[in-house]
């Protein structure tokens, strides 16, 4: 190697190993972050989980009291306790919210336990309703007999008992809560509706910026307004939320306190300097020569605008506008003032909620924090942000004019 | 002589720069005038007077009397727009819209309000025959305009002003981006406009003047030195800095 280049390549290979350094580092940690996340989480990751209602039902029935025997003709698992006089299988587990339960395990095809009537309530027409209690599904929480039996118990304990029972006159069941599917809900409208109230006000606010305003010292003040607006704490827009948007809908459509829609306002006010700024580059971008070109033509200053420049900004907007999902799917702080942290299962716009961010924060905020709960719902998060990327470059990839 | 300009008196000022110097200047109807000079003279920021692309840079005044078919083009009520379909405007760097080769011959008749299909097909079809274009790309007028080569775009740029109908078209060194054969068949086309349109057209390069050009003016610091007959002006130049600039001494 020649002398004269020697300090030199030395430099480059240095300047080299550390941008490889540097950038493993970030890419070992992002992996990290997956990948406990993912095995955290992943044994809660069900369809369940994303459709299934967060509250548990509770319930009590009654069951014809024939007893058995029924003998078991089959082999049970491991850990299931099996009460021959009637019929039926019991076996502990933990529930979604890591606390310990018993699950029914087995149930005979001729135990009283397949029909079981609710007690509390009907179905629309007025019937019974039967509960068909199924391998893994309800879980008892207690007997009413002569005896009375509890979870605490234990399996085994609950079938002695039930040994030695003549009659069982009523026991309650629990369908089994958790599921975040309200909380999924929640989140996807404050997308969609957030999104319908930030991008049309950004885009628009951003045209007036770049393509109208004259340059004057009013319009570089809000610019620089803006620009600083990206870098407030989304806490204290959940202050303008609370102290703003929920009194204003308090009074105007009735809600009692936070609500989605308030969520969806609150975030609004955090995205629009994001879409603002990304689509004034997006236009800043777009070449002088296609305005000169067509305002050449006589095209109008506006024509010029919605016809050439912005189909050329369509990319940047909606670069943008991934960056705001980002932000809504990950907003936490800003939405417990104003949407709260009510989990619930039934959507109305109007009424409290949470989100998907919040319900981690809910589940990680109690006395026992439910790491494995917590990853499964960023599991869930990871979906719908991989999801609403993929739809949003489709879209991009539609709409792209530039590489017409 | 027909003349379709007539600038009195043009004084331009860029903020504090003054870049046009009190310019008197008839534009003959149908002919080529050319625009030479060395760079810096303001021969462009002239041609831009002419359809007032000079309005969209700021601190940019101008004073004097531009008359366009006897009109003021300059008076508060007369329209930048209606000027702007008449005045036609070619740049230097060929930029066709990105959008379809159809589209972007349509853009400037839809933005008047032609919708009637029928009509815009002929439209399109006229003007990108008269810019000799129409049998490199009647088959694919859906392709995007930015898949043609550089003379073809500028070519197609043409058509697109052709397509206003004008009785103007400005060129601001259409062929200096391009090639020779390019530049040749740009030439040639200009030659052939000439029977419909009155053409002004700043240029670089002295032999295109000399070749395509019937007047010639010939600017310097603002200011304009000679205009005449391009073949009097290139044969006998009355001024001695044309006739150093011609041959080649400066610029």
């Amino acid at each position: 190697m020649n002398n004269k280049y020697k300090a030199r390549y030395r430099q480059d290979n240095l300047m080299k190993s550390l941008v490889y350094a540097f950038s493993s580092v970030g890419a070992i940690f992002l992996f990290l972050i997956v990948y406990y996340v993912v095995t955290t989480g992943i044994s809660l990751v069900s369809w369940d989980l994303i459709t299934g209602d967060s509250r548990a039902i509770n319930t009590s029935v009654v069951v014809d009291t024939t007893a058995g025997p029924y003998p078991l003709s089959i082999e049970l698992e491991e850990g299931i306790f099996y009460s021959t006089k009637w019929g039926i299988g019991l076996v502990e587990g933990t529930n979604r919210e890591g606390n310990t339960i018993v699950e029914v395990g087995y149930v005979h095809p001729n135990s009283p336990f397949n029909n079981a009537v609710d007690q509390t309530q009907v179905d629309e027409d007025g019937n019974p309703i039967i509960w068909q209690l199924e391998a893994g599904i309800n879980v008892i929480t207690g007997f009413t007999d002569t005896d009375f039996f509890i979870t605490q118990d234990g399996p085994e304990r609950i079938v002695e008992k039930l040994e030695a029972a003549t009659v069982i006159e009523r026991f309650t069941i629990q369908q089994e809560g958790g599921g975040i599917r309200g909380s999924i809900i929640t989140t996807l409208w404050l997308i969609g509706m957030t999104l319908a109230i930030a991008v049309p006000i950004g885009v628009s606010s951003a045209i007036y910026f770049n393509e109208f305003a004259k340059y004057s010292r009013a319009t570089k003040i809000i610019r620089s307004m803006v620009d600083l607006l990206t870098g407030v704490p989304s806490i204290i827009y959940g202050l303008l939320g609370a102290g703003l948007f929920v009194p204003i809908l308090n009074s105007t459509l009735g809600t009692a306190g936070g609500s989605v829609i308030a969520g969806a306002l609150t975030l609004s006010v955090i995205l629009l300097p994001t879409i603002i700024k990304s689509t004034e580059e997006a236009l800043k971008v777009i070449s002088d020569d296609l305005r000169k070109g067509s305002l050449a033509l006589g095209a109008s200053k506006t024509q010029t605008v919605f016809q050439i420049i912005l189909p050329n900004a369509v990319p940047g907007i909606l670069t943008g506008v991934l960056l705001g999902i980002g932000r809504i799917i990950g907003e936490s702080a800003a939405l417990i003032f104003a949407v709260g942290a009510a989990i619930k299962d039934d959507i109305i716009l109007t009424e409290r909620a949470t989100s998907l961010a919040v319900h981690i924060w809910t589940v990680m905020g109690g006395e026992a924090p439910n790491y494995e709960l917590a990853s499964a719902i960023a599991i869930i998060i990871l979906g719908v942000v991989f999801v609403m990327n993929f739809m949003v470059k489709q879209i991009a990839s539609k709409l792209n004019k530039a590489t017409y | 002589m027909d003349k379709i300009f007539e600038l009195k008196n043009i004084q331009l000022h860029y903020g504090t720069n003054h870049a046009i110097k009190g310019i008197n200047m008839d534009i003959e109807r149908n002919k080529v005038t050319a625009f030479i000079g060395p760079s810096g003279c303001g021969k462009s920021t002239f041609i831009r007077i002419l359809n007032r692309m000079n309005d969209l840079i700021p601190e940019c005044n101008i004073e004097g009397d531009i008359y366009f078919e006897g009109q003021n083009a300059y008076a508060k009520d007369y329209d930048v727009i209606e000027l702007r379909t008449k005045v036609g405007m070619v740049f230097q760097k060929p930029n066709p819209f990105p959008m379809s080769i159809y589209d972007n011959i349509a853009y400037g008749p839809r933005c008047q309000g032609v919708k009637n299909k029928a009509q815009l097909d002929e439209i399109v079809e006229q003007s990108l025959r008269r810019a000799a274009l129409w049998d490199e790309v009647q088959d694919r007028m859906k392709d995007s305009a930015l898949s043609l080569s550089g003379g073809q775009q500028q070519r197609l740029c043409i058509a697109r002003t052709i397509a206003m109908e004008p009785e103007v078209i400005l060129m601001d060194e259409p062929t200096s981006a391009l090639d020779p054969i390019a530049t040749q068949k740009i030439e040639d086309l200009i030659v052939e406009l000439k029977e419909l349109y009155t053409i002004v057209i700043v240029t670089h390069n002295m032999q295109q003047a000399a070749r395509i050009s019937d007047n010639t003016a010939f600017f310097m610091l603002g200011e304009l030195i000679e205009f005449g007959p391009t073949d009097k002006l290139f044969a006998n130049p009355k001024n001695s800095k044309t006739e150093e600039y011609i041959t080649g001494r400066f610029g």
